[in-house]
């Protein structure tokens, strides 16, 4: 039998009794998620509002000199503390997401595994507000693994150095891999506006395992939604920190 | 574009390719209807969304086929997806009760089951190659992963099937394309 039977065999595996419904159906599944996204989006720029707003009024407190006690400061080797996420933010279950060569302890919810490749994962929303395509990394969640990490504002979590960076509609958190694993850094660039908080980008990426098949990345072109190196920060690290026991 | 305009022309697609984007993920979900209804469901919604992009494609229905595809490998690789089983359609229980031998039911039986017993990666290089007729180069872009990936899979997905259907006494001849 060749090819040309097994696509026979195919033809008869694939013929189906159902009955098409009617367009209009799919039509109207459409609108309604069409409509929940819209909704959505405003939800999320409310809340980002009133983010904003909330920080104004703390910075404004600070710089008229009233009692900010307690209150973190954004500046370098911060710790973060628990924030209260937004309806619409980012939920991580305990599950794990397996992205190989990359693998993750938590998983967030809505969002899948699109491209796979030794130097590139892409993680993208299945609300089918992005493309398909899993080199297109416009508005998806890209983990990359690089030499070293790009610099940034440094942030210490459990012990373990984070360096954070923002840019052309993106955050990109990078940190040095376990012990055990290969040694580099890995990077995580996830969009804003998309539900993510730092706090929620900052514990997904402490959950990231880096397998042996991990190839470094980085080339000259950067795809389409590719923060470039070049603007993400040059400020290195002179050597490679350890887990706190 | 006017909203009325994408509908009109959505309406337009689904009536034309559904059929067709059903018969696919038949193959991808090896003769699960249920999984497969779901999947063009959600694949037509995501369509949808995104039309300028269906609009702007040479082929809308390589383009939808390929967004099924991506579509079921991420379900696959969803740790927390949950799906019912149950079917609650005698119509479709009867369809998985024996047949007899020879038929062309019996043999859909087998290839379906063959499939079934590969791995979702395994099955889509073997939809996407055998059934949609794409290249190696074509497969390795729809599944972001390489030319030699898709090459190896689809060797092991071929001679996986070659044993299986053999072992059901189907004697297909199942060669691999170059």
């Amino acid at each position: 039998m060749t090819d040309h039977d097994l696509k026979q065999a195919l033809h008869l595996a694939a013929s189906t009794s159902r009955h098409a419904p009617d367009p209009a159906d799919d039509l109207a599944r459409a609108r309604a998620a069409g409509q929940a996204r819209s909704r959505r989006r405003v939800r999320a720029g409310l809340s980002g509002i009133a983010a904003v707003a909330v920080l104004g009024i703390g910075t404004t407190a600070v710089l008229t000199g009233q009692d900010s006690s307690g209150t973190p400061s954004a500046g370098s080797s911060s710790t973060p503390q628990p924030s209260t996420k937004a309806p619409d933010g980012i939920q991580l279950v305990a599950e794990t997401l397996d992205a190989s060569p990359y693998t993750f302890d938590l998983t967030p919810q809505g969002w899948a595994v699109q491209g796979e490749h030794p130097w590139t994962v892409t993680i993208a929303p299945t609300d089918g507000s992005v493309s398909d395509h899993p080199d297109d990394f416009e508005g998806k969640l890209v983990i990359m693994f690089e030499p070293r990490p790009p610099g940034g504002r440094e942030v210490d979590v459990d012990g373990r150095r984070f360096w954070i960076t923002g840019d052309s509609g993106y955050t990109t958190i990078s940190t040095w891999t376990l012990p055990g694993e290969p040694e580099g850094a890995v990077r995580l660039q996830y969009p804003n506006d998309t539900g993510w908080d730092e706090d929620t980008m900052l514990a997904f990426t402490a959950s990231v395992h880096v397998g042996d098949g991990a190839e470094f990345g980085g080339g000259s072109t950067e795809p389409d939604g590719m923060q470039p190196l070049d603007q993400v920060g040059a400020q290195r690290p002179s050597e490679r920190p350890t887990l706190e026991p | 574009m006017r909203d009325e305009e994408r509908s009109t022309e959505f309406v337009e697609f689904t009536r034309t390719h559904r059929r067709d984007l059903m018969r696919t993920a038949g193959l991808l979900c090896a003769g699960d209807e249920a999984h497969a209804e779901d999947l063009v469901q959600t694949t037509l919604t995501k369509l949808y969304l995104s039309w300028a992009r269906v609009r702007r494609a040479d082929s809308p229905l390589a383009y939808a086929r390929t967004s099924l595809t991506h579509l079921f490998i991420d379900e696959t690789k969803r740790a927390h997806r949950r799906r019912e089983t149950t079917s609650a359609d005698p119509t479709l229980a009867l369809a998985r009760e024996p047949v007899r031998a020879g038929t062309d039911l019996e043999l859909r039986e087998a290839v379906l089951a063959a499939l079934q017993s590969l791995g979702p990666r395994q099955r889509a290089v073997v939809v996407l190659r055998h059934w949609l007729d794409l290249d190696v180069a074509e497969t390795a872009h729809v599944l972001g992963c390489s030319t030699g990936t898709v090459k190896s899979q689809n060797a092991r997905a071929l001679a996986h099937l070659r044993t299986v259907l053999e072992t059901a006494d189907h004697h297909l001849i199942l060669e691999e394309s170059p």
